[in-house]
């Protein structure tokens, strides 16, 4: 039987290669999946190991609530800060080589290429961290050295290559102050691929500094990094860590609020948290694979019940010479394992070759990745189990009709009536109805003030899970939903979808009209392929383009300024800019936004951010959208514009006074003043110390010696006075407080999470080191050609590299073209949705034109065209496309709109459907039928009329 | 009783054109009166015809010889019934004549058209204008009701529909309280006669049909037959059948019998009888004794 079955399936082979495909596709995106995600956690640990390599770490002990970053998805915990001045107690611990604080700044630094052109990166940040010689291990210098001064900087490997730079190259680098000459002294390299982040090695002092500026943190950090000496300048293992970190625990000052942790458990953290951050990528891409496996499964279902059908009196031989059914079966089924094992195999090398690719293109793009790209056997065997069971379950049925065949084949093929679709209607309907039901809920918990229903535990249960769990669960009731009421739907469908074919076409049409009804469920599950596909893709782009138009709107309603100036580094902008800026010609009025860091309202923190404004603000660049109060006045008089969500997160009326606390940095005085002391002490004592060595040379009558350690003092002496004396300043923070009024609440979708003051106030409470321009909002003076104006903009900004000017348009499409940029992939995902769908009509087509042969034949007697057999099928199959497409459509653009709702709040102001780009789907999706007809459709016309018509 | 000869053959292909005219007006006639009248089989008319028709299967080796050289007419306006043994060739003349087939060597003409040399734009316009089709295993469309199938073929050419003569074709075939089911709600008996008013509907020149009694019981196969036989002779429609039912074939004008690929006997009006009795000498296994009868219709054949 077995033989048999091989036999079969040598002469089937070419019939099966659609559902090798389809398998295959299937299978390469489970694969890809998991093994994109091992290359994922693979890079990651790599970069842990060689990025955040120290053998302990010291950190804070109480795990910190941030409401900082209330909205990150980051699972980092984080922990209260610890004092700078730990490292000194930790210094003395036995076993520790080197115990500092490794200051790193992201962001907020740009490189200037060889060519004059600031460095750009897909993404990856450019990060500035403070490096000498054993500050990191898995930093190695290749040639020359660390940086020591500001004007200098050592280059990874990655940087220098990227931006061309050689070892005493000088070019600028844009600090947050502004760009500055420096030069290339040193070039390193690292462990691992960086994954595309442009990494440079500052003077640890600058670092420090950019540190404490860009994070208002002075004296404490969140962590200190400890190298061990106990194995030879290797790094510690597990247990020399742990005994590391024990004695060091040890050691640290009761109080300290520190604790000892080994860089493993450090490591471990930090790679979980950041695979956790990149978890998301693998579900979208299984959500894809389960849409190829499905559509291959019936696929495959379709194929075999073809082969089926046409051997049927093979089979019938085989049992009227003795075969069991369970003998018959076996014939089948393995052909269909061994289709299964075939595609999955192909599956499983695809999706390798797809990450494969995906790493190469990203190499390409400017994001090195070093991880292993190769599935481990798990997951191979993983794709073949799910290739093989998907086979076996598509091929399951058919086979089993093969094993039932009467040994004496009589059978009528044209009386197998469809089992009848009103169960799955009403079980369909059902779960669709409850589907809307919760995102009914979830759009009225999202957008009605107070209780969303008039049902109390309904209202507690919204009160309790907010919105995710309707929407989730709505969309989930209304796919599977659709799905099940599908078969149900065809015949309408066909009805309303067939109307205008029928009409051109008045018999094709009607012929193809009635034959999509034949196989319900068949019909219906082939456009189920396209409809999960589409339903993404449609919702997708719903909220897009309402994110896009919401952005357009706020430029629109609220925006009165003509330009706007903002960093592409995402970080300040220099104060010489700005003036820079106030001075161009035909500037009317420059308006800046300075962020504050650290302010404490109450004594907490809000869930947003506070800015300094000017009373301009209101007046030439956003028109407020006033709840209550009077916002222009408020921020004259120096009381608090408040947004509509925090104020309503707080509580907060206009009235209401709050206590604001900041912190301000100063030079510590005293500090500094004792710092400079012990320097001289220190400097002094060793002049002193090589002049008594002169003088004790002298005396012994070595003169030359004598003279070379009275110019060795000399000279320490000349380096003391040449020292940056900026090293030597000491800072300290001082919390500042005051008292202010709310005084107007706005609902500008912007300022929704803002609180505003004017400069006044936030200069009470921060300074120069907490505080930062981040914008700039420029009104053109009356008449002024703002073309021109732009001109001269652009040339005044220039010297800082990477601050850009933005016009009404330019704003507006910053936000377009990032949203642009995630849509296209998602029209890659589209597109392979559609041949999967391409697939999954043509071969249902197939198995129709395979169990219509004699009809066709038949119509062809009777003086049907070859054209009109073409029109027929491209009928069908348009139908099959479009029914898909606009369950797809309807249920997609559903629920863009619910999570529009959702995320109202939080930027997506405006709704707007995109119908053009949702009717050029619909287009698409006809185009899709008409291409997937034409191969079963040639199928049909090969076979003779004769031989068709005569075909019993 | 055989009248076919290389020489009539010869003599008829002139006939061709003015015959189609004279077809031409008797069916404006028909219709003017309402479909009621005759048009009387007028001898001389050949509808198609053979040429020294060949048609072999397979390769040079194991060539089988389905027609061997075959000439042969059909006339107008006469029910022929083409018999003959399994394998025979009955139905590969059929074919080739319907232009189903393409054959070996030789020509097929129907109305004077060599359907041998047709593409396939060609031959669908043939089989929307000239000919019709009733097959064994009925054949209809599943998804139409039984006047939409009978219809089918002048919708699927795009040509109008005469009630008048849609109304007749059904009461003469009596599904007139039929017409709105599905083929699957009729009997065999039903889809048959449904076949038949497809075929009779657009009035092709000629009606091939295949075994339309093969799946019919004795009762459903009389009425199909009765009531082809009255297309015949009631509206003049040419019809050829291919059958191994000697009952069936007696309802014919003429019956053509098949053995090897060659036409061995052309009976005129034979009795029910007379065909047993051919077949009778058939079923002795000797082929050549049944020539006895068709001496010269081989000769005519061969020649």
């Amino acid at each position: 039987m077995i033989r048999i079955g091989l036999r079969d399936a040598r002469a089937h082979f070419s019939r099966f290669v659609m559902s090798i495909i389809a398998i295959a596709l299937g299978v390469s995106f489970v694969v890809g999946s998991f093994c994109f995600r091992a290359m994922m956690n693979d890079q990651v640990d790599q970069m842990m190991g060689s990025n955040t390599d120290h053998d302990v770490y010291v950190r804070g002990t109480d795990e910190k609530k941030d409401d900082d970053t209330a909205a990150s998805s980051s699972s980092m915990k984080t922990y209260n800060d610890v004092d700078d001045t730990l490292v000194d107690d930790i210094k003395n611990v036995k076993g520790v080589k080197t115990a500092e604080i490794v200051y790193s700044v992201s962001g907020s630094l740009v490189l200037v290429k060889q060519d004059g052109n600031a460095v750009s990166t897909m993404g990856s940040p450019t990060m500035g961290i403070g490096l000498e010689k054993g500050t990191w291990r898995s930093a190695h210098l290749t040639e020359g050295r660390w940086a020591k001064k500001r004007n200098e900087v050592a280059l990874h490997s990655y940087a220098a290559e990227s931006s061309g730079l050689k070892v005493g190259d000088t070019t600028k680098l844009v600090y947050p102050t502004g760009p500055e000459d420096v030069t290339v002294v040193g070039i390193f390299d690292t462990d691992a691929s960086q994954a595309g982040a442009i990494i440079l090695g500052l003077a640890p002092d600058v670092a420090k500094e950019l540190y404490q500026q860009q994070t208002g943190q002075i004296g404490q950090t969140q962590y200190i990094g400890v190298y061990g000496s106990g194995n030879k300048g290797q790094p510690l293992t597990d247990d020399q860590q742990r005994a590391l970190a024990d004695r060091i625990n040890k050691a640290l000052p009761a109080g300290s609020k520190a604790t000892a942790i080994t860089g493993d458990q450090m490591r471990d953290e930090y790679s979980q948290s950041i695979k956790d951050m990149l978890g998301f990528i693998q579900p979208l891409i299984l959500i894809f694979a389960v849409i190829a496996l499905f559509v291959g499964s019936f696929i495959i279902a379709n194929t075999f019940s073809m082969i089926v059908r046409e051997s049927m009196r093979g089979y019938a031989l085989l049992r009227s010479v003795g075969a069991s059914p369970m003998q018959v079966f076996s014939t089948v089924i393995i052909q269909a394992l061994l289709l299964g094992l075939v595609g999955s195999a192909a599956g499983i090398g695809l999706g390798w070759g797809m990450v494969r690719l995906i790493v190469f293109g990203m190499t390409k793009l400017g994001t090195p990745l070093s991880g292993a790209a190769s599935p481990s056997p798990t997951d191979m065997l993983v794709g073949l189990l799910v290739g093989v069971i998907v086979t076996f379950i598509g091929a399951a049925l058919p086979a089993r009709r093969a094993a039932m065949a009467p040994p004496i084949q009589a059978m009528n093929e044209t009386v197998n009536p469809e089992k009848p679709v009103r169960p799955r209607a009403v079980t369909g309907t059902i779960m669709v109805v409850l589907g809307v039901a919760a995102w009914l809920f979830c759009w009225r918990i999202a957008t009605i003030d107070g209780d969303p229903t008039p049902i109390g535990p309904l209202n507690a249960l919204a009160d309790r899970y907010g919105t995710g769990w309707p929407l989730g669960i709505g969309a989930g009731l209304i796919v599977i939903g659709v799905i099940v009421l599908a078969p149900a739907l065809v015949q309408p469908a066909g009805v309303v979808l067939g109307f205008l074919p029928s009409l051109v076409f008045r018999v094709t049409g009607r012929l193809a009209m009635r034959n999509l009804s034949r196989q319900k469920r068949r019909t219906a599950n082939t456009a189920a392929a396209l409809f999960v596909g589409v339903a993404i893709v449609s919702c997708l782009s719903v909220v897009a383009a309402s994110a896009k138009a919401s952005v357009a709107g706020i430029v629109d309603t609220g925006l009165k300024s003509d330009f706007a100036v903002s960093s592409a580094a995402n970080g300040q902008i220099p104060d010489a800019a700005v003036e820079a800026v106030k001075q161009v010609d035909g500037v009317k009025s420059v308006s800046t936004s300075r962020m504050l860091m650290n302010i404490k309202y109450d004594g907490k923190r809000i869930s947003g951010t506070s800015f300094a404004e000017q009373p301009s603000l209101f007046t030439d660049v956003f028109a407020p959208v006033t709840m209550s109060g009077d916002a222009n006045k408020a921020l004259r008089d120096g009381e608090l514009v408040v947004g509509e969500t925090i104020a309503k997160d707080r509580g907060w009326q206009v009235g209401d006074t709050v206590t604001m606390t900041g912190e301000r940095v100063s030079v510590d005085e005293e500090a500094t003043a004792k710092a400079q002391a012990d320097w001289q002490a220190q400097t002094q004592a060793k002049v002193t110390a090589l002049q008594q060595e002169a003088q004790q040379l002298a005396a012994s009558g070595d003169a030359a010696g004598a003279q070379a350690k009275a110019a060795e003092a000399q000279q320490t002496i000349t380096d003391a006075q040449n020292v940056d004396p900026s090293t030597l300043i000491r800072t300290k923070s001082e919390t500042t407080r005051t008292k202010v009024k709310v005084g107007a609440i706005i609902s500008n979708s912007i300022y929704r999470t803002m609180v505003l003051m004017n400069d006044e106030t936030a200069e009470k409470l921060a300074d120069q080191q907490t505080m930062f321009t981040i914008q700039l909002f420029i009104a053109a003076r009356k008449g002024t050609d703002t073309e021109a104006l732009r001109k001269r903009l652009v040339k005044a900004v220039k010297p800082y590299y990477v601050l850009s000017v933005l016009d009404r348009e330019d704003y507006k499409s910053t936000m377009s073209s990032m949203v642009d940029q995630i849509l296209i992939i998602l029209y890659a995902l589209l597109a392979l949705s559609i041949v999967i769908a391409i697939f999954g009509i043509v071969n249902t087509l197939a198995l129709s034109v395979s169990e219509r042969t004699k009809e066709i034949g038949l119509l062809r007697a009777i003086g049907t065209s070859r054209a009109q057999v073409r029109g027929m099928l491209a009928i069908e199959a348009a139908i099959i496309s479009v029914f898909g497409t606009l369950l797809g459509l309807v249920t997609g653009v559903g629920a863009g709109v619910v999570i529009r709702a959702v995320y109202g709040d939080n930027g997506l102001e405006v709704l707007s459907i995109p119908w053009g780009q949702l009717g050029v789907f619909l287009m698409l999706s006809i185009l899709v039928g008409l291409l997937a007809s034409v191969q079963p459709a040639g199928r049909a016309l090969k076979k003779p009329v004769l031989d068709a018509v005569a075909s019993e | 009783m055989g009248r076919h000869t290389a020489q009539a053959v010869q003599a008829r292909r002139e006939h061709d054109d003015t015959a189609r005219e004279a077809r031409g007006t008797a069916r404006t006639t028909d219709v003017r009166n309402g479909v009621s009248r005759a048009r009387a089989p007028r001898e001389g008319e050949a509808v198609a015809r053979a040429v020294d028709l060949v048609k072999t299967y397979g390769a040079k080796d194991t060539a089988v010889v389905a027609l061997d050289h075959v000439n042969v007419e059909f006339m107008r306006g006469q029910m022929t019934a083409i018999m003959g043994p399994s394998g025979s060739g009955k139905s590969t003349l059929m074919h080739c004549m319907a232009g189903l087939d393409t054959p070996t060597s030789g020509k097929v003409f129907v109305e004077g058209l060599e359907v041998s040399a047709m593409g396939q734009r060609q031959l669908t316009k043939l089989r929307r204008e000239q000919i019709g089709f009733i097959f064994q295993s009925f054949n209809l469309v599943p998804t139409l009701s039984a006047e939409e199938n009978i219809l089918l073929p002048l919708q699927i050419a795009g040509k109008p529909i005469d009630r008048a003569w849609f109304d007749h074709v059904v009461h003469v075939v009596g599904l007139e309280q039929r017409l709105t089911h599905r083929p699957s709600q009729l009997s065999g008996g039903q889809q048959q006669r449904v076949a038949c008013a497809r075929a009779l509907m657009a009035r092709p020149s000629v009606i091939f049909a295949d075994e339309p009694t093969g799946n019919l019981d004795s009762r459903s196969s009389r009425e199909v037959l009765s009531f082809l036989k009255t297309s015949v002779h009631e509206y003049g429609q040419t019809i050829v059948m291919v059958t191994h039912d000697p009952r069936a074939a007696s309802y014919a004008d003429r019956v053509l019998v098949l053995a090897d690929g060659r036409i061995v006997n052309d009976m005129d009006h034979p009795s029910y009888e007379r065909i047993l009795d051919v077949f009778a000498a058939d079923d002795s296994d000797d082929v050549d004794a049944s020539l006895a009868d068709g001496a010269d219709a081989e000769g005519g054949a061969r020649a």
